[in-house]
């Protein structure tokens, strides 16, 4: 996984950084709540350079998700 | 105030703090008269308390009840306004793309419970105060949230609404030697409490506290005895929260 997102991730949950899998979903992190998702948006936007679109935010529910929506805004997860 | 014979009503006082605050009043020697919407909740409780059906968002059935009350025991010296129910909304809710703002609905009734009740119940009791010339204590369950919590606008705006009718009615009526005074707990450990906040937020929480623990609900059982025996103490609210600052 992309190091950048995982540590944007545990930041932002308060995660351990083995806990960050694609797999991962709203339900399985008890403080996944409408304003952690906010702080995402935030930390996400400002550490790959993207805008997100509400659609989007609406959408990111699991880090498998988000990957797929940072791809369709052109970045390169893979570095 | 001396509280030995003390006739003492208190709302919500079936679970959780009010009933912790009634087994102190109890213990101090206080006359303690429970009033609760909850009847099986009521039903539970030992009979040493005198227990009353009651909803505190009903203007004409608080009236009625609190006549009753005054009329029974003489006066009513103390009323601790504590029924309430936490509620946590946040304004925006981006995990519910079909319903995304805060509803009107539930926003009026966190306030018609957490707010229009603490009206409601003091204007009947301070009416039969004022009435029987009783030199009595009012006390309101505010929270730590008055002081704005996100994810909780309404019962925020609630608490510190709370906050403002103590300090107005500590001013109007201390000429008639009536007190008033709130205590404000942080995060206590109730049911109530463990319904509302997950364990992860609860470890959070109790990281964020200086003393690194919720708070008993006997501890704030014991401030309100506090706020009721002091009579020099009016117009205060009394923060109950171990440090925390949120
Ligand atoms: N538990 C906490 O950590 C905490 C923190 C800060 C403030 N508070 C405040 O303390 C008070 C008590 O909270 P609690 O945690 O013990 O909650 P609780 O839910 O355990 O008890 C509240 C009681 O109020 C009663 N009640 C609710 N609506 C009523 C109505 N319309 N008429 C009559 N009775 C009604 C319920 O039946 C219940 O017995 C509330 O005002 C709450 O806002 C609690």
């Amino acid at each position: 996984m992309n190091d950048k997102l995982v540590t944007v991730l545990a930041d932002v949950f308060g995660l351990r950084r083995e806990q960050i899998v694609p797999q991962l979903t709203k339900d399985d992190v008890g403080n996944w709540d409408s304003l952690k998702q906010m702080d995402l948006v935030v930390s996400l936007e400002r550490e790959f350079g993207v805008e997100l679109e509400i659609a989007d935010i609406i959408t990111m529910t699991s880090v498998e998700k988000i990957n797929r929506i940072l791809k369709a805004k052109g970045v390169d997860l893979e570095a | 105030m001396k509280l030995d014979g003390a006739v003492s009503l208190i709302t919500g006082g079936s679970k959780g703090l009010g009933l912790a605050i009634a087994h102190r009043l109890r213990a101090e020697g206080a006359r303690v008269i429970v009033a609760d919407i909850d009847n099986v909740a009521l039903e539970a409780l030992p009979d040493v308390f005198d227990r009353r059906s009651l909803d505190v968002t009903q203007p004409d059935e608080a009236k009625s009840t609190v006549e009753a009350i005054a009329a029974m025991y003489g006066r009513i010296d103390v009323l601790v306004n504590n029924a309430g129910v936490i509620y946590s909304e946040p304004l925006v809710n981006l995990m519910n793309p079909d319903g995304m703002m805060h509803s009107y609905d539930r926003f009026r009734q966190c306030l018609r419970v957490n707010l229009d009740s603490v009206f409601i119940m003091t204007s009947a009791v301070v009416e039969q105060m004022v009435l029987r010339r009783t030199k009595g204590v009012v006390i309101n369950i505010s929270s730590i949230s008055a002081r704005g919590n996100e994810g909780q606008t309404a019962y925020s705006a609630a608490k510190a609404a709370v906050n403002a009718m103590t300090v107005t009615w500590s001013k109007e009526l201390g000429r008639l030697g009536i007190r008033c005074n709130a205590v404000a707990p942080g995060f206590v450990d109730t049911p109530s409490t463990r319904a509302a906040l997950n364990e992860t937020i609860i470890k959070h929480i109790e990281g964020l506290t200086p003393l690194r623990r919720l708070g008993r609900a006997e501890e704030i059982a014991q401030a309100v005895v506090a706020a009721i025996a002091n009579d020099f103490l009016n117009g205060t609210i009394l923060d109950v929260n171990g440090g925390v600052t949120i």
